[in-house]
């Protein structure tokens, strides 16, 4: 396979068309090999009876004469033996191998016999004669017997050119490779035809597994051939195990949320219970459980966050996400009346998982309730392959420094809104999954505008 | 005010309800979902604390449950998983507001304050009733701008009619929103209460702040300060 490139090596379809080139060429090869020849066969017996008949034509014509022995007349019967270079000729010759006629069409060319046959012997021969084409000649030794009773020897010759039959055999030959090389290309053509009618749900199978693996579909489906059946019920097992796989993840992290913060939340209860009276060893206590708090909730987050366009995601609306969080951020800011305004098209989507966008959204859209006065506002939209979201306020805004470090991980921009520093960090981390650009300016609105470019969240644009 | 607290933790369950009996509430605890939703459902309660973590039947369930029985009290949710999808599906279900676990016991009582006095369409911490103004914050009373010293028992009382200005309150509502369940419902404490308030509020009887209804109950007839108005408007 050495002079083929590495990906036909493996390629289902160049292995059949190879394979069918190579039956083709050794069966034509051998049919128009037997044809030709028994077409060559044909035309040489056409030949040797045309050529007997001829010179019985010739034999029949002679007449005695007193000085050559034989003569024949000037134009014998067929036209052709008196018209100049016509392709057929005639000689005779006597017993010393005298040449005592020949046609006109030889013109005065000589003719070679080689040795003459023996009286009563035929013989075919090739016949070279001298600025002619090859000819095919057939010689035929006679004892003549004369009235008085002598008898001498004789050789007639017919000799055909061999010129039209060799040009015929090739025009024959060119046809029969023409023709069969056309049926070879259309059988070609037809099985690559039927070969990609075949193998067209495979590559419908390839294009749904890279559409399940981008995130557009959970499920491979359609229908399916028997062959391949147990192929996709295999892959869609596979799926469903990758997703159980990762919900079986989360609901441990979640597990290990609930066991960890509740005591945790024991503990500060405990703690900050106004009954009893604050030692320096409780604010000691205190603070410790605030750093466990902190370390917890943030690892948590980031671990829970799984990046996963992977397998089994189906694209996230991202609207009804939007819609859901300003509900939820209207009842819990209701004091404050923030005026918030969600826009969305109903065909944006998140490719990815939808507990990350929520978090992501969550975050940012909180702190804009968070920190704005009376107005918050949120746009989102895909652009070149990107999910693309904007949320402002009208708050206090943020400094090109403060924004510097509440991008940085951990870090707290204000200690006096407790989660503040980790919000925006989780949300740099999860971004990061999603190839995302978080971006903090200024909103025309007065307050903060933070901008996030999801690069790997939504569709090329040339599937958009 | 009555409180529910679901939470199957034991320890924070007890400490978080001491804590609020200690801030003047009445408190029913419940360890699971399914006996949550039957006190949910059959208690006369003023706000609910649910743990969206519970056994035998789930927060966001429980919250379902107690919306589609036609409950219209404040539901808190503590949650310890902190996902904004678990925020957002119990808001989306009915709750109010939500506590990540661990929380500061300060913040909590904050939110439940703010909860109960929004569900009495009260839109700041501080009530005002004709020349009476009341902060559930900081759990001053002034009348005409003086401070009013009032024991703990006649705060909650006030603060529970304030919250419900306008409304007429049946003497078994009031005792059940500042008593716990085993209290002795024949007892002649509220009368004694309520006229206890009624003379250190308006010791030479100008303002009648609580009026008596007749086998109905008692009443804050007096009109409520600027901010009720545009609570009213907001709610509606």
């Amino acid at each position: 396979m050495g002079p083929f490139p590495a990906h036909w090596i493996r390629s289902l379809r160049a292995h059949v068309l190879l394979g069918v080139s190579a039956v083709l060429v050794v069966l034509f090869g051998i049919t128009i090999f037997a044809l030709d020849l028994t077409f060559q066969r044909s035309t040489e017996r056409a030949l040797e009876e045309l050529l007997d008949a001829q010179l019985l034509g010739l034999i029949a014509l002679a007449e005695p004469d007193p000085v050559l022995g034989l003569t024949l007349p000037e134009d014998p019967a067929d036209s052709r033996f008196n018209v100049a270079d016509s392709g057929l000729y005639g000689a005779l010759w006597d017993g010393t191998g005298a040449r005592i006629w020949q046609s006109l069409s030889l013109l005065d060319r000589g003719v070679d016999p080689g040795p003459l046959p023996e009286p009563g012997e035929r013989r075919f021969t090739d016949i070279v004669m001298p600025g002619l084409a090859p000819a095919r000649g057939l010689l035929m030794g006679i004892a003549w017997e004369y009235a008085d009773g002598k008898v001498g020897t004789f050789t007639f010759g017919a000799m055909v050119s061999l010129e039209p039959y060799t040009a015929r055999q090739q025009s024959f030959r060119r046809n029969l490779i023409g023709w069969f090389a056309g049926i070879s290309l259309a059988m070609l053509v037809v099985i690559a035809g039927l070969l990609g009618l075949v193998l067209r749900p495979v590559g419908r199978l390839e294009r749904q597994v890279r559409a399940v693996e981008a995130g557009q579909r959970s499920q491979l489906s359609g229908r399916v051939p028997t062959e391949l059946k147990g192929l996709a019920g295999n892959l869609n097992a596979l799926i469903d195990t990758e997703r159980r796989r990762q919900a079986r993840y989360r609901n441990t992290l979640d597990d290990l949320a609930h066991s960890l913060k509740t005591p945790l939340a024991v503990m500060r209860t405990l703690l900050g219970d106004s009954g009893r009276t604050e030692t320096a060893e409780d604010a000691e206590l205190i603070q410790a459980v605030d750093r466990m708090e902190e370390r917890v909730t943030y690892q948590l987050r980031r671990a829970r966050a799984s990046g996963a366009t992977g397998l089994g995601m189906e694209p996230v609306k991202v609207a009804p996400v939007l819609d859901d969080l300003k509900l939820t951020l209207d009842k819990v800011y209701r004091d404050k009346a923030i005026s918030a305004e969600v826009a969305a098209s109903s065909n944006v989507v998140f490719l990815g998982d939808a507990g990350d966008f929520t978090e992501i959204a969550g975050n940012i859209i909180e702190n804009a309730y968070k920190y704005g006065r009376a107005r918050v506002r949120v746009r989102a939209w895909n652009e070149d392959g990107s999910l693309r979201l904007t949320v402002e306020d009208d708050g206090p805004g943020i400094s090109p420094g403060e924004a510097e470090a509440l991008i940085e991980r951990g870090s707290r921009a204000d200690e006096s809104v407790p989660g503040q520093g980790i919000g925006l960090a989780v949300v740099r981390e999860i971004a990061d999954l999603y190839q995302g650009q978080l971006t903090v300016g200024e909103s025309d609105l007065g307050g903060a505008k933070i901008d996030l470019d999801l690069r790997r969240a939504s569709y090329d644009s040339e599937r958009m | 005010m009555r409180v529910l607290v679901v939470e199957d933790d034991q320890v924070l369950n007890r400490s978080l309800s001491e804590q609020l009996e200690r801030a003047g509430y009445a408190v029913d605890r419940a360890e699971d979902g399914r006996e949550g939703l039957y006190y949910a459902t059959e208690y006369p309660l003023d706000l609910a604390i649910v743990d969206l973590g519970l056994p035998t039947l789930s927060g966001v369930e429980l919250i379902k449950g107690l919306r589609a029985e036609g409950k219209e009290y404040p539901v808190l949710v503590l949650t310890a998983r902190d996902r904004w999808q678990d925020k957002v599906e119990a808001l989306k279900f009915g709750a109010d507001d939500y506590v990540v676990k661990p929380f500061h016991i300060e913040e909590l009582l904050a939110r439940v304050d703010a909860l109960l006095r929004r569900a009495g369409g009260w839109a700041q911490s501080e009530l005002v009733c004709g020349p009476i103004m009341l902060d559930t914050r900081s759990q001053e009373v002034r009348v005409e701008g003086e401070p009013l010293e009032l024991t703990s028992f006649e705060y909650k009382l006030l603060e529970y009619l304030m919250l419900h200005a306008g409304e007429v309150l049946s003497k078994t509502q009031i005792t059940e929103a500042l008593y716990d369940q085993d209290f002795e419902r024949d007892s002649n404490v509220i009368e004694v209460l309520i006229g206890r308030l009624r003379r250190k509020l308006d010791p030479d009887g100008r303002y009648k702040p609580i009026q008596t209804l007749r086998g109905r109950g008692y009443r804050v007839a007096l009109a409520r300060g600027n901010d009720a108005e545009s609570a009213s408007e907001e709610t509606a």
